[in-house]
């Protein structure tokens, strides 16, 4: 005798998102880089952002740290988000 | 009843083992089938619809349906009636506080502690007495599974995917249990915290393994709080040093002792909140001293405020053994409490 059984899993629909625009170059631009805020992160993003002002002519770089490094990005960070050209959201422990 | 869920077959109980294990849908144990009758009784037994939202994950948005959480705790073994402490429990853990991404994404391998008060224990036959860690009854075991299940499939937190845990701990497979009430006058935990004397509550906590420990050589209540708190510092120094919930399990030997003495719940909050603290120091002494700094006479304390120690009794009648469950990881969780059967943001 066969069983009919359910579907455990979710099934439902999730937040739809797309890939952002890639931009040509980096040169003359605002980047952003969010930081979890754990320790390892800080020379991390230190190097990545001389990589990005020294090798890719970027602008500026705004590094912005999460008030809680296991919660999603303050309300701050994603209003500063919306100046920016690009982002890096990293983790680092 | 309608259900939204996609229907599967098999042949047998068998290969409904296989079909769930091959998709990854259980935790390596088997499973009860969860046939549209057992999750319509579930169901039934709350007075919900398949639709009914249980809450919305924060950070994923995801909706939980009271369908997909009954199947999952058909899964579990759960009966009809233990379905409401599932529901409470899973709406507890969906609030902001507890931070539910977090606490079962982490590395850090925290689980998810119940702890069930009321008349409702009574009636599902679950015991806070005997064993009360470790599978003491039926229903403490398939509730602490059920939620667990859910957070597999309902989330993705299987190991790998949406948990990173480095190591786990095994209150993984379950982690609930039961206030002992019957034999303490102290205030059940989630009457502490809001809940109605005489209603049932559940509380929930991002908790890390049961750290076990033992005084049998006193009477003397701050005597062996101060093992307890011992044993804070220990988690303290080892792990985390952040101030969090941490929960301590106080067996009826050592209550006797407190009860002879007058002590309540609060009484101990206010003694555990003065007593668990560290120097940043004492980190040189367990190999964490490259952290120490210049700050090395800084107090640490366990507890942000003495609220944040949540008092259990629960525990066989002998043996002066008692237990310490550390937080996951400092404040970033919470422990939340509710009442089980209430409606959470409704308009009445």
């Amino acid at each position: 005798m066969s069983l009919e059984i359910l579907d455990p899993t979710y099934g439902g629909g999730t937040a739809p998102f797309a890939m952002a625009g890639r931009l040509e170059s980096l040169r003359g631009k605002t980047v952003g880089v969010i930081s979890n805020g754990k320790k390892g992160t800080r020379p991390f993003f230190s190097a990545l952002e001389r990589e990005l002002l020294e090798t890719f002519g970027v602008a500026s770089v705004e590094r912005l740290t999460k008030s809680n490094y296991s919660a999603p990005a303050d309300r701050e960070i994603m209003a500063a988000a919306g100046h920016w050209d690009a982002a890096f959201a990293g983790i680092g422990d | 009843m309608e259900f939204a869920s996609q229907r599967h077959s098999a042949e047998d109980f068998m290969a409904v083992q296989e079909l769930f294990h091959s998709r990854k849908w259980t935790d390596g144990l088997p499973v009860v089938p969860p046939t549209p009758e057992a999750v319509a009784a579930c169901l039934e037994w709350t007075m919900m619809t398949p639709d009914h939202l249980v809450g919305i994950e924060p950070v994923r948005a995801r909706s939980i349906t009271a369908e997909k959480l009954a199947v999952n705790a058909v899964m579990a073994g759960c009966l009809p009636m233990h379905f409401p402490v599932v529901v409470a429990a899973f709406t507890a853990m969906l609030q902001d506080p507890f931070l539910l991404h977090g606490a079962t994404a982490s590395t850090g391998g925290a689980a998810i502690l119940i702890v069930v008060n009321g008349p409702i224990r009574t009636e599902l036959g679950m015991s806070g007495s005997f064993n009360a860690l470790g599978a003491s009854d039926r229903a403490t075991s398939a509730i602490g599974r059920a939620v667990r299940l859910a957070l597999y499939n309902l989330m993705d937190v299987r190991p790998g995917d949406v948990d990173r845990s480095t190591l786990g701990h095994p209150g993984k497979f379950s982690y609930c249990l039961a206030e002992d009430e019957e034999n303490t006058p102290w205030l059940p935990l989630a009457e502490e915290y809001g809940v109605p004397e005489h209603a049932s509550g559940v509380t929930v906590m991002a908790a890390g393994a049961p750290r076990q420990l033992m005084n049998e050589w006193t009477t003397e209540p701050a005597e062996i709080l101060d093992t307890f708190a011992a044993e804070i510092k220990a988690s303290m120094r080892h792990y985390s040093i952040w101030p969090g919930n941490y929960a301590i399990i106080v067996p009826p030997q050592l209550r006797d002792h407190f009860n002879a003495a007058g002590w309540s719940k609060a009484d101990i909050r206010n003694y555990m909140f003065e007593k668990a603290r560290v120097l940043r120091r004492d980190w040189a002494d367990c190999g964490k001293g490259a952290v120490v700094g210049d700050r090395g006479d800084r107090e640490y304390a366990g507890l942000s405020a003495p609220e944040d120690l949540l008092v259990i009794a629960a525990g066989g009648p002998a043996g002066g053994f008692g237990a310490v469950i550390p937080p996951w990881y400092g404040n970033k969780s919470r422990a939340v409490t509710m009442a089980i059967g209430a409606c959470v943001d409704c308009d009445v």
